[in-house]
């Protein structure tokens, strides 16, 4: 190496780009990469089952709504996470998560495992008018979805996408998807889903996992 | 991590640190052509501005170096080189498990405390009303408010008013946080029309409300023989079964001659989740005797 070397590629924008874009890639290649091509192999554990169609929907509704901008779904391994929201998020209970919902914004609170922690008439009034029941709440109302019904033919379209990417649906379940949702509201439908957020898929001593393979 | 992917990371690792780290040993001593105005020769806006010359600073040198030798003492001591796990042998997971004992070790001694009271006691106990403060605040009052005062829209009762579906004892509100509750009031439509006119009429008439004598006089049997099963004849109700008492003017659903008519010709459900095992029993005592405790200080203005 000499000055040369060096004044040709200062001097030379392309090959000064390409060099740059390999230095600055390096991290990603080492810490983005292999997780990224491990993921295949990651596999549900026993309590993490494929959406059934009606919470599949209101997955849909949440991603179309756009919920994930203000809450995440995600659990890090932070104390006062795990002792506000529980036991900390892995990544075996995303595996039916296409994308997943893990987020990285939290103006409303972490929602990993809210199943369960309110009534079901809490969360639709809570989704129609927040502030019905939560004075405080910046959250937006989302009327509409106690009127619009949910369109049977497109989940049965959509659990087809899902089958084919490896999502273990049988054949029972795909034709049984329309009846599951029939006359159901998009209401019901996303609190089905978030009542069914994190339920019975509590990792099981999770703090002896975590100090195997994961980092 | 399969062995594959740690020694990829590890190549990139060297090749990172090592391309950088023989820059970084190269530049202090490299020979740049030097005019004799002291310039390299490198002019902008046709000579008006020119590229000087000078070493690198002593700062750089130092805090280049300083960089290299934190990388080579965080990849000995963390888990990152590859599947090298790092001297203090450190996870995200015993990091948390050993801040969750931490916590659990500072506060040992206060729910000890706690755990051997009633609630009656911890319910006027200081400490315990500012941790159930912070229980409440995070767990409850989505659905009870703040302040807890409930929310009719809900039918989620006030905590703060001293009257109790379930009982006011300690071991009741426990059970009602522990188990939650399923509130249930059959729809009575079936009774007809006027029968749900007159109930609610006579329902009013309890509580010493205004209401039409003859409706309420006429409501009295469908009442003896409905909804005294329940809410007892005197409709005082029952909390064994959380029936409420309709003679004390507290209402869950409001009290006006519309709310009460529809509780009666369409029913209610009320929901209480159970608190278990989201939280544990030692922050389930110390919430109920948080309960208990606004219940007694009645209302508080919202903060």
């Amino acid at each position: 190496m000499a000055y040369r070397h060096f004044e040709f590629i200062e001097k030379h924008a392309a090959v000064l780009g390409i060099l740059i874009a390999i230095m600055v890639s390096l991290g990603g290649l080492a810490e983005l990469l292999p997780t990224f091509v491990e993921a295949r192999g990651v596999k549900a554990t026993a309590g993490v089952k494929p959406y059934d169609p009606l919470r599949l929907a209101g997955r849909d509704v949440y991603v179309r709504e756009g919920c994930y901008l203000c809450h995440s779904q995600m659990i890090r391994t932070l104390r006062f996470e795990t002792q506000r929201y529980g036991a900390f998020s892995t990544a075996e209970e995303s595996v039916y998560d296409r994308p997943f919902q893990w987020g990285s914004k939290r103006t409303g609170p972490d929602l990993a495992r809210v199943g369960g922690k309110y009534s079901d008439d809490w969360q639709r009034l809570h989704l129609v008018d927040p502030r019905a029941v939560v004075p405080e709440s910046n959250m937006p109302a989302y009327p509409w979805l106690a009127t619009a019904r949910i369109d049977g033919a497109d989940l049965t379209a959509r659990m087809r996408v899902l089958r084919r990417l490896g999502d273990p649906y049988d054949d029972a379940d795909i034709a049984g998807a329309a009846a599951a949702v029939d006359g159901k509201t998009e209401l019901d439908a996303l609190v089905a889903y978030l009542q069914g957020l994190g339920i019975a898929n509590v990792p099981q001593a999770t703090a002896v996992s975590m100090s195997g393979d994961t980092q | 991590m399969s062995s594959g992917w740690s020694w990829w990371v590890i190549g990139l690792i060297v090749f990172n640190l090592g391309v950088t780290f023989l820059l970084f040993l190269w530049a202090p001593h490299a020979k740049v052509p030097v005019l004799p105005d002291g310039t390299t020769g490198h002019v902008w806006a046709h000579g008006v501005l020119r590229e000087g010359m000078h070493r690198l600073p002593g700062w750089w040198i130092v805090a280049s170096a300083a960089m290299y030798l934190f990388a080579f003492g965080y990849l000995v001591l963390y888990p990152g080189f590859g599947k090298h796990e790092g001297m203090l042998e450190w996870t995200s997971g015993k990091a948390l498990a050993s801040a969750t004992a931490a916590n659990a070790g500072k506060l040992e001694p206060v729910m000890k405390r706690l755990a051997a009271m009633s609630v009656e006691a911890v319910a006027a106990d200081a400490q315990a009303q500012r941790l159930g403060e912070r229980l409440f605040v995070d767990n409850c009052a989505a659905c009870h408010g703040r302040d807890g005062r409930g929310n009719p829209l809900l039918g989620i009762p006030d905590l703060t008013d001293g009257d109790w579906l379930y009982g006011d004892t300690g071991e009741n509100i426990t059970a009602s946080i522990r188990d939650g509750r399923m509130g249930m009031m059959p729809p009575w439509n079936a009774l007809g029309e006027e029968v749900v006119k007159n109930l609610t009429q006579y329902v009013l008439g309890l509580s010493g409300q205004p209401h039409d004598a003859t409706a309420a006089a006429a409501g009295k049997t469908a009442f003896e023989s409905t909804c005294g099963a329940c809410h007892g004849l005197e409709g005082k109700g029952n909390s064994q079964l959380g029936a409420p008492n309709l003679s004390d003017d507290v209402w869950l659903y409001g009290g006006t001659p519309a709310a009460i008519e529809t509780s009666i010709r369409d029913g209610r459900q009320g929901h209480m989740p159970a608190w278990t095992p989201r939280l544990s029993d030692d922050d389930i005592h110390v919430l109920a005797g948080y309960v208990l405790h606004l219940s007694t200080r009645g209302h508080v203005a919202t903060r």
